[in-house]
C-alpha cells in the first residue's frame, strides 16, 4: 500500500471512530476505481446536521488536522495540516446528487483493514458534468473511457486461473 | 502479484477488452486495465502536491 493509499485508510478509520457516515466523492473516488488520475485533495459528502458537525470535530482530532472555511459563500470546509486536504461538502453535490442517493449507489472499497464508501464512477461523472468547471471538463474524457473499459472488462470471460498461481 | 504475472494477465485482458472499446487510447486502456487488475491498496500514487507555483510533485 502506498503512503497515499494509507492516508485514505487512516481517513476511513477516523470516520469509523467518529461514527461519521460519509461518501468519498470526486476524483478521489474515481482513482480508487481504477481511473488513471491524480488529485490534490479528497472530497467527502456528509449530512448537514448538528450531530454531524460534532462528529466532524472528532474526525479532525482523530486525524490531527484543523478545519478552515473554504470560502465565505459556501458551507463546505477543509481539513488542513494532513498529507492532503480533505474537503467536506454538505447534503448534496453538483448535479443535485443528494447524500442518500449517492450512498445508495456507492461502492465499499477495502483498503487494508478499513473500508471507505466511495461514489460510483457514474455519479462522479454526473457531478463533474454538472459542475462543468474547466478542470471537470478536462477529466471527463478519461473518466468516461475508464467507465467504458470497466464495463467491457466485466463482460469478457475470465481467463481460467492456472494451478499453483496462488490466486 | 509479481510483475511477470501482471504482464501476462494484463496482456490477456487487453486482447479481450480492446475490441470492445476500439476508440480508447491504447496507452490509457493499459493504464486503466492495470489499475483494475491491481485493485485499490496496491501501491498507487493518488495525490499531486504543488511544491511551488507551477511545480507539482508526487
Amino acid at each position: 500500500m502506498s503512503a497515499d493509499e494509507d492516508f485514505i485508510r487512516q481517513l476511513a478509520r477516523a470516520l469509523r471512530e467518529a461514527r461519521l457516515e460519509a461518501v468519498l466523492v470526486g476524483t478521489g473516488a474515481a482513482i480508487l476505481q481504477g481511473v488513471p488520475l491524480l488529485t490534490e485533495d479528497l472530497d467527502l459528502l456528509v449530512r448537514d446536521t448538528p450531530l454531524v458537525k460534532k462528529k466532524l470535530d472528532r474526525l479532525a482530532r482523530e486525524l490531527g488536522g484543523a478545519w478552515i472555511e473554504i470560502s465565505p459563500v459556501t458551507r463546505a470546509r477543509r481539513l488542513v495540516g494532513l498529507r492532503a486536504g480533505v474537503d467536506v461538502l454538505f447534503d448534496r453535490i453538483a448535479g443535485d446528487l443528494r447524500f442518500e442517493s449517492l450512498r445508495a449507489r456507492a461502492l465499499r472499497i477495502r483498503l487494508g483493514d478499513e473500508v471507505i464508501v466511495a461514489a460510483s464512477l457514474e455519479d462522479v461523472i454526473r457531478s463533474k458534468q454538472a459542475a462543468d468547471r474547466e478542470k471537470d471538463r478536462a477529466q471527463l474524457p478519461i473518466l468516461r473511457d475508464a467507465l467504458r473499459v470497466k464495463e467491457a472488462a466485466a463482460q469478457v470471460p475470465r481467463r481460467p486461473k492456472r494451478k499453483g498461481s496462488g490466486r | 502479484m509479481s510483475p511477470a504475472r501482471l504482464a501476462i494477465e494484463l496482456q490477456d485482458l487487453r486482447l479481450r477488452v480492446a475490441p470492445l472499446v476500439p476508440d480508447v487510447d491504447p496507452g490509457d486502456l493499459l493504464l486503466i486495465l492495470e489499475n483494475l487488475l491491481r485493485g485499490p491498496g496496491s501501491g498507487r500514487a493518488i495525490f499531486l502536491r504543488q511544491d511551488r507555483p507551477g511545480v507539482y510533485v508526487f
